[in-house]
């Protein structure tokens, strides 16, 4: 394992151990909630379903559909406030 | 995807599975505990590349970990035809052969199960409410009873014109705002009143009536007869034909509802924990902070209330006393050197530290001694519906008359810089931060106003209510016209009703 996944494995266990991982999850659901990211997320999924019929879509095709829009909507002052917060729980 | 889950998880549920299954959802889905978090974290990588990414999955049938996004997890499957493996993000169990997440009940209920379970001893503080799902009986109910209210943008249910009794338009606006307050609606409508009065005089249950009457669909006015005498019996001092306050019949119709509440004594043994929705919808508390001028010791008293009473320019209590330490500084975007004034302006007034005076001293429980001393009001827990009650009738001892000042009042109100918490960050050198984003709880929509037209002796009230967020009509007894925004906030003003934007959990 090259250093950098080593730091990242150290890191995520750090934030598993003390819970923060879980407070993060919830921070972060909340500005995604509030910057209207689920809602777009949520209208792109029900496109994809539509478009691939209800009864055959799978989880596997909303996955693969909905992850690289997901990515790219979520706002940069998300992104930064997060950083923020895993920087000052490593501190 | 079919929510009856699939055949294959047969071989699974055998032997002691239920306790088994707990047990990876314990161990390492939802770690509650520190021991188990920390086991968590040092075992959950994938046993193929080592990462702890890649939506980890957990065998059902082995120890085995492995990334589903690199397949690792998926050729674990197939060369040991273990088919079962569950994510480690979000708990789903996903089918091999059928490939896709099933849906099986038990499953699904043990997971529900050690979820909460886990949020209980993780983070206490975060929600643990899930979405509500219905049940059996519920299902039932709703397949018997299948006509549905559509609410549509345009669509007038909710309104209903009230007939005058005879100077009882201070009764009807009141009623108005009650009827349009969304919390209050949403109990009476969802039937959440159980009377155990005896005879026939619960107020509590003519309210219920009366919401039931303005959400009938009927749009001929409501004859309001049986609240009337109800008033009458239970607040004589409302009684007679004459115009009467409507503030007055505020308070006094929320304390016969909160008195009819639980007449069969459970409240007279707990007065202190009444949960009544009057309670829980309109009981603010006021924080009241004497301190003394000698030893600065601060005397600190909490009493409840159901509306906060401003004074008002004009009135024979002058305005702006020059206070010490008074600012010019912006609240709420406003200031108050210029234009007219506001109603952040009569609550900074309300706020402001008072010098009590030579001739109010105070016993000082620190200096043992009659001392000086001022005292400050503040916000110390605020109401879901916050009722502000702009002083414009003065009785006073030379004269009696209307204040017809106009005074500004926003949409949108932001209580925090009259908290009693604000006043203690200020005192203590913090800066007011940037408040947390998720800390949404001192702000304020308008939803009524009640106003009153012509002079003390002879006067007519009418309201302005709020329905589906933007649209606003006003009430004038049996008369129900549209009104518009600039309407309601060029209108004089008497009772503003605000009520909180953001809901949350006790």
């Amino acid at each position: 394992m090259s250093k950098d996944s080593q730091m990242r494995a150290a890191i995520n266990q750090k934030l598993i151990e003390m819970g923060e991982r879980e407070r993060l999850k919830e921070l972060m659901r909340a500005k995604l909630v509030e910057c209207g990211w689920k809602d777009q997320l949520k209208a792109h999924c029900k496109d994809v379903i539509i478009e691939k019929g209800l009864e055959h879509v799978t989880v596997e095709d909303l996955v693969t559909e909905v992850t690289p829009k997901g990515r790219a909507l979520v706002p940069d002052s998300v992104k930064k406030e997060l950083l923020q917060r895993i920087r000052a729980f490593l501190a | 995807m079919s929510p009856a889950g699939c055949s294959h998880v047969n071989g699974y549920k055998v032997e002691n599975w239920k306790q088994n299954l707990r047990v990876i959802y314990q161990c390492f889905v939802w770690s509650g505990t520190a021991e188990t978090r920390r086991r968590k974290a040092k075992s959950c990588i994938c046993h193929m590349c080592g990462a702890h990414l890649n939506r980890l999955h957990s065998c059902l049938y082995c120890v085995f970990f492995g990334c589903f996004t690199k397949k690792h997890i998926h050729e674990h499957a197939k060369s040991k035809r273990h088919n079962l493996a569950i994510d480690l993000l979000y708990g789903g169990i996903y089918c091999f052969v059928c490939q896709d997440y099933i849906y099986d009940k038990d499953m699904e209920q043990i997971a529900k199960e050690e979820q909460r379970k886990a949020w209980k001893f993780a983070v206490p503080n975060l929600l643990t409410y899930t979405t509500w799902e219905p049940t059996k009986r519920e299902l039932e109910l709703l397949r018997h009873n299948p006509k549905r209210r559509k609410i549509t943008t345009n669509c007038t249910i909710g309104l209903r014109g009230l007939i005058n009794l005879g100077n009882t338009c201070f009764m009807n606006c009141i009623v108005q705002a009650l009827t349009h307050t969304p919390l209050l609606r949403d109990f009476f409508l969802s039937d959440r009143h159980k009377c155990e009065m005896q005879s026939n005089s619960c107020l509590v249950c003519e309210m219920s009536q009366l919401f039931q009457e303005f959400y009938s669909g009927h749009r001929s006015p409501h004859i309001p007869f049986r609240l009337l005498h109800l008033v009458w019996t239970h607040a004589r001092h409302l009684a007679g034909y004459e115009q009467q306050d409507a503030h007055e019949f505020l308070i006094a119709a929320l304390d016969v509802l909160h008195r009819h509440w639980d007449d069969n004594g459970k409240k007279a043994n707990n007065p202190n924990h009444c949960n009544c929705i009057i309670d829980q919808i309109f009981t603010g508390g006021l924080q009241s902070d004497v301190t003394c001028q000698v030893c600065h010791g601060v005397s600190t008293t909490i009493d409840p209330f159901w509306d906060i009473s401003l004074d008002l320019p004009g009135s024979s209590t002058p305005f702006w006393p020059l206070s010490p330490g008074g600012d010019g500084s912006t609240v709420n975007g406003e200031s108050h050197m210029t234009g007219p004034t506001t109603l952040t302006d009569c609550l900074r007034r309300f706020t402001r530290p008072e010098h009590l005076g030579s001739s109010a001293k105070i016993k000082c429980g620190g200096c043992h001694s009659y001392q000086e001393s001022t005292k400050q009001l503040t916000m110390k827990k605020l109401p879901i519906v916050a009722c502000f009650h702009l002083k414009r009738f003065e009785h006073s001892a030379k004269l009696r008359r209307k204040i017809t000042t106009y005074v500004s009042f926003p949409l949108e109100l932001d209580m925090t810089p009259f908290m009693a918490s604000s006043k203690e960050s200020r005192m203590n050198g913090q800066y007011q931060q940037t408040v947390d984003i998720l800390n949404n709880d001192n702000k304020y929509s308008l939803f009524a106003v009640v106003n009153h037209q012509g002079t003390l002796e002879s006067g007519h009230y009418t309201s302005f209510i709020r329905q589906h967020k933007d649209q606003w009509f006003k009430c004038d007894d049996a008369i129900i016209t549209k009104a518009s925004i600039k309407d309601v906030l060029d209108s004089e003003g008497y009772l503003l009703f605000y009520h909180k934007q953001f809901l949350e959990y006790e």
